[in-house]
């Protein structure tokens, strides 16, 4: 059986997921407004649903816990119990266990691994505590055993007298009396439905049920175990109810006998009980042997029907499929390496101008770009898939801490690549755990510096050209300018003279330097040092940038910038020297032909004026300590902006445009921090990509 | 031909879980729904056999459903699928008209006898 389901278990893992996310979601909404009914009645039939999908997988941890929420949020539904802070906890434990089994079932374990005893026995003590004013479990257990007793024996049941009166009035109006016990199969589950489903056809069939034993209470208690007898009045003949009976699934035998009554005595008697007994083992197997009868007409007519209709049913099914992403990153890789191949064809026929080529490979261009969009497209998921686990993250944290603190997330529909999408996560955590551990104040902090006590976290997500734009603000105590020079002296990053030259930016750089943390008191999630320094090495293993604004007493942001794709970009080449090198399209503002005349010296440092605007100059062949060729008179100027500002690039020459596919350099290069990655250019050689900020930064 | 059955279920997994039961056993899935609104339009277009129906879906549950199918076709059968402990939920469902039900997780035997006695 269990081999069988293995083909499921993807479907199952995929969806469990979505179902956690909502539930989380829903948690969350209804912690904040406890009485909406809406988010309870999402979470109620989200947990309803894993337990089902938990126990067709064989996850019996999984579906027992699922199976005590779904009770507990019973209770919540109908009003019996109430969402409180205090419960609310309990409750998130469970959200929490379910996690953790999905995400062992996902690594390929079970859900066995993870403890539920201890909240399903406080779940238990929730649904039995409320429980017992309303439908008394405990009398279900007292019941039972008698019950066994009764239904084992064939000995008569008695009739109360207010019961013999009715029977005794059916008579004269043409119902006859019957006596029926109906046995139920091994194993029935939901028994009471089942039974119900006796009650429910004998209505239908205008029969009046008297008397039932168990009584009907204890049936909807499943308090019996697989037999019921009844009492009731029908005009139909006894055949006829045998079969509807029987006709119902999950029924193990039907008797059924006429009653005769014995108004003067205090009991009833069966009339003739053996030769009914036997007529109705003939007509029960008359029933079994009756085929399921079938209008031959009718099947044709729904064979034909059937042959048109299947098609229309499952072209609208669905419109999206899950695929594996691996695959995902496969077609990505053939792209890039498509494009690179697109741009060496190029290059090879270039030379030869024919007119016929040209034009088709103008159509293979527009194609490979149209291709490459879709492809990009495909690999985009909006950043949401990382934000919503952060609104209970920050609630944890601030309770832990005692704080009152609002997340306002926005923005996050924005799409990012799947891989940004993976390795954002972390950094994230990092900067809100920073904002709720060290950026909001205490409520009495806030209070006494007049701040309303719920302190603000905001993120939030936007595109900006090539790039994804995250900003992580709180409106807490800021950075603290004179601790960070202090700790920066300390630690001989810098002396104190040249840390008065410094504006804010630069000083909080700081923060981003392996070890620095101005924070004496460590918490168990953050101030240990490590942190910003790995925050800010993971962003730009993404190609990203992050900086720090702040102000003291208002609160700190941090801006992180990511490309949307990290795979293929479009850059700019340009000749320095005799060599090639790419600078991202992205991060350049303009380009220039200036006569070398027009340098000046400002402060010791060359600079251009461009539109009033004073921009310093950097020589590339310089920076890379090339051979420099003879002053000439003009100059190429490419202008690039970093954060709010723009610098030249003063190069040799501009080759034009081109999408270039980026390559890492490699562990051994990985210290090599003025380029960020290598592409191979359309006639087979190689070009560096420039990293502007870090050239720019070091060389300004 | 195998009889049609109509699949409504919120989770694609149970779906195809029940797309494998009947299938195997001679059915025909004509088609299938995630939700109780859906449900109706494909019972409507489809007119199928035998509709199984799970009951806590988004939208519109299973009982609501049930409710319109039949508005439209008093003859519609329609089997209920439940969890377990939904007894009251299932009591409802055959009295909006379910002519029987179904618990998860399923057993492929009693999916089959309900099946074969409702559209019997």
């Amino acid at each position: 059986m269990s081999s069988e389901f293995d083909q499921y278990l993807s479907t199952f893992i995929d969806e469990t997921k979505e179902y956690m996310s909502t539930l989380n979601e829903q948690m969350l909404l209804l912690e904040n407004e406890p009485d909406n009914m809406e988010a309870i009645n999402e979470i109620f039939r989200t947990i309803h649903t894993l337990k089902g999908m938990s126990g067709t997988m064989g996850f019996s941890n999984m579906a027992k816990l699922s199976h005590r929420m779904e009770n507990v949020f019973d209770l919540i539904r109908t009003e019996k119990i109430h969402v409180t802070h205090e419960n609310s906890d309990l409750l998130f434990a469970g959200v929490d266990l379910l996690e953790k089994m999905t995400d062992s079932i996902t690594a390929g374990g079970t859900d066995e691994s993870v403890d539920i005893s201890q909240v399903v026995a406080q779940y238990e003590r929730v649904i039995s505590g409320e429980g017992m004013e309303e439908e008394p479990v405990e009398k279900t257990k007292e019941t039972e055993p008698e019950q066994d007793d009764e239904t084992g024996s064939d000995s008569p049941i008695d009739i109360p007298q207010e019961i013999l009166h009715v029977l005794k009035q059916g008579k004269d109006t043409g119902f006859k009396p019957y006596y029926a016990k109906i046995k139920l199969e091994e194993g029935t589950l939901l028994k009471s439905a089942r039974m119900y489903m006796v009650f429910h056809k004998l209505e239908e069939l205008n029969s009046e049920v008297l008397y039932s034993k168990p009584d009907v209470e204890k049936i909807e208690d499943e308090a019996f175990d697989r037999e019921v007898e009844i009492i009731f009045l029908s005009k139909l003949t006894e055949a006829k109810l045998v079969q509807a009976i029987s006709s119902i699934s999950e029924i193990e035998n039907v008797k059924i006998f006429v009653l005769t009554v014995n108004t003067t005595s205090g009991g009833k008697k069966m009339d003739e009980r053996e030769n009914s007994e036997q007529a109705i083992e003939k007509i029960e197997s008359e029933v079994k042997n009756t085929p399921v009868m079938n209008n031959s007409d009718f099947i044709q007519e729904e064979e034909a029907e059937a042959s048109r209709r299947p098609q229309s049913a499952s072209s609208k099914l669905t419109r999206t499929i899950r695929v594996d992403t691996e695959k995902l990153d496969t077609l990505m890789n053939l792209m890039a390496e498509l494009v690179i191949a697109r741009s060496r064809i190029n290059e090879t026929l270039k030379k030869y101008e024919i007119k016929q080529v040209d034009e088709s490979l103008a159509q293979l261009s527009r194609n490979t770009s149209d291709l490459q969009n879709i492809v990009m497209k495909i690999r985009m998921v909006p950043i949401s898939y990382v934000f919503n686990r952060f609104p209970r993250m920050v609630r944890d944290l601030a309770r832990k801490n005692n704080k009152e603190i609002q997340l306002i997330i926005s923005g996050q529909e924005t799409e990012v690549d799947r891989t940004v999408v993976e390795e954002i996560g972390d950094p994230l955590v990092h900067l809100l755990r920073n904002a709720v551990d060290h950026g909001i104040e205490s409520m009495e902090e806030r209070m006494k510096y007049g701040k309303p006590s719920t302190g603000i976290v905001r993120l939030d997500a936007k595109h900006e050209g090539n790039n994804v734009v995250i900003d992580v603000q709180d409106d807490g105590k800021g950075l603290d300018r004179e601790k960070i020079i202090a700790k920066a002296v300390e630690r001989g990053l810098i002396d104190e003279m040249s840390a008065a030259g410094l504006n804010d930016e630069e000083i909080f750089s700081f923060i981003f330097m392996p070890g620095f943390s101005t924070n004496d008191q460590v918490t168990d999630l953050s101030g240990r040092g490590v942190g910003m320094d790995v925050v800010k090495t993971s962003i730009e293993n993404l190609n990203g940038s992050i900086s720090v604004e702040s102000e003291k007493g208002k609160g700190t942001k941090v801006t992180i910038r990511l490309p949307l794709t990290l795979a293929i970009i479009q850059a700019l080449l340009v000749k320095v020297s005799n060599l090639v090198y790419a600078i991202p399209i992205a991060s350049i503002d303009s380009t220039l032909n200036l006569p070398t005349s027009e340098i000046q010296i400002v402060q010791s440092r060359e600079v251009v004026v461009i539109r009033g605007e004073i921009i310093p100059i950097v020589w590339l062949k310089e920076v890379f300590q090339l051979s420099v060729d003879d002053e000439k008179e003009n100059i190429h100027v490419v202008i690039v902006k970093v954060g709010n500002k723009k610098f030249g690039l003063v190069v040799d020459g501009l080759l034009g445009q081109d999408d270039i596919v980026i390559k890492s350099l490699g562990k051994l290069l990985k210290d090599v921090n003025e380029f960020s990655g290598a592409a191979i250019l359309g006639d087979g050689s190689i070009s560096l990509i420039l990293e502007i900020a870090n050239i720019v930064h070091q060389n300004v | 031909m195998g009889k049609r059955v109509l699949i409504v279920d919120d989770a694609a997994f149970m779906r195809m879980i029940l797309k494998d039961i009947v299938t195997k056993n001679g059915y025909e899935v004509a088609g299938e729904a995630a939700n109780g609104l859906e449900a109706i339009e494909r019972y409507k277009e489809l007119k199928p056999d035998v509709t199984t129906m799970d009951i806590t879906m988004p939208e519109m549950n299973g009982i609501d459903a049930i409710k319109k199918i039949k508005e439209t076709d008093s003859e519609a059968k329609v089997i209920v699928c439940s969890a377990m402990g939904q007894q009251a939920m299932v009591i409802d469902a055959i009295q909006a008209g379910a002519k029987d039900f179904i618990v998860k997780p399923f057993q492929h035997s009693r999916v089959i006898e309900a099946l074969n006695k409702v559209t019997g």
